[in-house]
């Protein structure tokens, strides 16, 4: 026999009256921390410490301790010299140049490169790129995150944020798979399924895929261009904000429901779920990252060798130079996104251009195309019809928005 | 003197009266079901969600769904 | 028994309870959302190896979101498995609610009264062997963070027997002896 709701409670209740003996409470510290952290006078600031906190360990933790204090010392000054000293063949051979260096033109004479980010071989570049720089910022980001989620801060900042967020359609709870997606896009896609409606999974899916930059990508960023970073994530977050509330209107589907969700209490958070829930993600990251990124390498590398990526970038320079601002040679850091954006990123370095194009590089590689696991996963979780309005979403956004700075950079005069 | 759990103010303590049909079961799995005290923890402002508190446990909820509940407020 | 079932609303330490049962390898949050993919895993019980789930957190088992859905699918889709009821010791009553709808069910149910600790230092008591009288089902107290209280929770996951509503409805406050109409 199953019961009605009511009876159902009704029996709870006489079960509970005869078991449970619920004394005085005494509110104590945690409780304490509980209420400030949610009530929006003080929840806020403290909210924007939090943040501003995890950005500075991210920074201080995998740029500065890791990659520039360790990895970048080991790559250039040992294994870089190392490998083209015994790596066969030598500079100008074929395969040399896909494994090792493909060396830079100087005064008509090929020279030998001396840093990791220039070389652009399998081994080096590659290489660098997944250990040297990826990785610590994908420990550092988890670790965070992590401790975050087993401490129960998110969902406070899920209350805080809901006003907001709301108003664009989506609600407070979005704000998970969004920090989810700045680790990895695709976690942070799988977690639109705690969200209620096709239409709320739509918009939030596509908000991940054009705005949101994974760890491995803020991590290159950091390295490439620390001094504007915080203007390339001003700029993301306008477009999640301005493209997540005009979505929100045409889109068809209703208002968005109301955000209902527990609050659970702080918790102690235990190290050892810490570590190894940092583990499975970690270990699970590097799984898929480290080959695609040799992957890319290889593609990229073929592309240059064959003279295909001439052709490609002789095609699009109307494109990139006229409506986007940019040279041409961000063709191939572009082609290279399609697998890995860390690895495209990287691919600026060597390119010459002015500190703006940079940053207008940056923005386009993180907007015009989610990465391809990303991407095989939103086939999955979308309707056909739903990639298509996400698709749309996309080439207007890179249009618009590649315009726009074009513009703002013609007017600055920063070219 | 009864109101809508979205008029209540910060830290006003009441009983819970009626909960719209709509909203009922989905919301007593949380814990939030007539006749249980509830208390008002936070409001966030431009109309963002309320933060109330049954038997000790906080629940987030939209500012249109505290429009369905009714309390009866304690003076 | 081929399977077993952890269920339970989210936030009541079930996935822990699951990392410490099963060995390893489950993600656990304070948020559903890294947890719809459930996860499974092996226990060894009386030398055999049984396969245990990981249900996603669920208020009841009346969906509002597709984490929950997943949870009610899986839960039909193992008529023959035993389901751990995991509750929150210091929210009883929403935890039985969901216990409830599972023993309606006809499955076979073990209760874990999960984060005892927490509920004792709220200065809640719970009259554990009662409860179990009323339910008739084993119900052990634990504190998965701290592994105490799961030894007995797996030793007990055999007593676990389908329960007739009925047989609460009449074993419970002043009713036993009654019947109910």
């Amino acid at each position: 026999m199953e019961l009605t709701v009511d009876r159902r409670w009704d029996l709870v209740d006489r079960i509970a009256k005869e078991t449970v003996e619920v004394g005085v409470y005494r509110p104590s510290l945690k409780d304490a921390l509980a209420d400030v952290t949610v009530r929006p006078a003080t929840g806020i600031p403290v909210a924007i410490a939090v943040i501003y906190g995890f950005w500075m360990f991210f920074c201080e933790f995998a740029g500065t301790l890791f990659t520039d204090g360790f990895f970048v010392k080991i790559f250039d000054g040992h294994w870089l010299p190392w490998l083209q000293e015994v790596f066969p063949f030598g500079l100008g051979n074929w395969f040399y140049e896909l494994m090792v260096d493909a060396g830079h033109m100087e005064n008509g004479v090929l020279v030998a490169s001396d840093n990791c980010f220039e070389a652009f071989g399998v081994l080096t570049s590659g290489l660098f790129i997944a250990i040297g720089v990826v990785l610590p910022a994908i420990i550092a980001f988890y670790l965070i995150l992590g401790l975050l989620e087993d401490m129960g801060y998110l969902p406070r900042l899920a209350v805080l944020v809901d006003t907001v967020l709301h108003k664009i359609g989506l609600h407070g709870y979005a704000i998970v798979p969004t920090f989810l997606s700045l680790g990895c896009n695709v976690p942070g896609v799988s977690a639109t399924r705690s969200l209620e409606t096709r239409k709320q999974r739509f918009m939030m899916i596509t908000l991940l895929g054009v705005f949101i930059p994974c760890g491995a990508q803020i991590g290159m960023m950091q390295d490439l261009i620390p001094a504007q970073i915080g203007w390339v994530f001003l700029t993301l977050l306008v477009g999640y904000l301005g493209v997540g509330w005009i979505l929100n209107k045409v889109w068809p589907g209703g208002e968005s429901p109301e955000i209902l969700m527990d609050v659970p209490p702080y918790q102690m958070p235990t190290w050892g779920n810490i570590g190894r829930k940092l583990w499975i993600r970690v270990s699970g990251f590097f799984k898929v990252a480290v080959p695609f990124v040799l992957l890319g390498c290889v593609i990229v590398g073929i592309l240059y060798l064959t003279g295909a990526m001439d052709h490609i970038a002789n095609a699009l320079e109307p494109l990139l130079t006229n409506v986007f601002g940019v040279p041409s040679d961000t063709v191939a850091p572009l082609v290279a996104g399609f697998l890995r954006k860390d690895l495209a990123v990287g691919m600026l370095e060597p390119i010459e251009m002015t500190t703006f194009q940079l940053f207008t590089s940056v923005v386009l590689l993180c907007i015009y195309f989610p990465c391809l696991a990303t991407f095989a996963l939103m086939i999955k979780e979308l309707n056909w019809k739903e990639i298509l309005g996400c698709l749309a979403t996309l080439v207007v956004v890179v249009f618009i928005f590649g315009g726009i700075l074009h513009g703002i950079g013609t007017i600055g005069g920063w070219y | 003197m009864d109101k809508k759990l979205s008029e209540m103010r910060y830290e006003e303590e009441g009983r819970i009266k009626k909960i719209e049909e709509s909203l009922r079961a989905q919301i007593a799995g949380m814990g939030i079901r007539e006749g249980k005290d509830i208390k008002m923890m936070t409001k966030q402002p431009i109309k963002g969600p309320v933060v109330v508190s049954v038997d000790r446990s906080n629940t987030s909820i939209g500012l249109g769904l505290a429009d369905k509940i009714i309390v009866e407020v304690k003076r | 028994m081929n399977k077993i079932l952890l269920m339970g609303q989210p936030n009541v330490g079930k996935s822990v309870l699951f990392n410490r049962l099963a060995g390893a390898r489950a993600i656990e949050s304070n948020y559903p959302g890294t947890t719809v993919d459930y996860t499974k895993g092996h226990l060894m019980l009386d030398g055999k190896s049984v396969e245990i789930i990981d249900v996603p957190g669920t208020f009841s088992l009346d969906p509002k979101d597709r984490a929950e859905e997943v949870a009610v699918k899986m839960l039909e889709g193992e008529k023959d498995a035993v389901v751990v009821c995991v509750i929150d010791a210091s929210k009883v009553e929403r935890g039985l609610y969901l216990t409830l709808e599972v023993i309606e069910k006809g499955y076979p149910v073990i209760v874990a009264l999960n984060m005892w600790d927490v509920a004792k230092g709220g200065n809640i008591k719970i009259n554990a062997p009662r409860l179990e009288q009323i339910l008739g089902v084993p119900v052990v107290p634990t504190v998965a963070t701290r592994g105490e209280g799961l030894r007995e929770l797996v030793v007990r996951i055999r007593e676990a027997e389908p329960v007739e509503i009925e047989e609460i409805l009449n074993s419970v406050g002043g009713n036993r002896s009654g019947t109910y109409s």
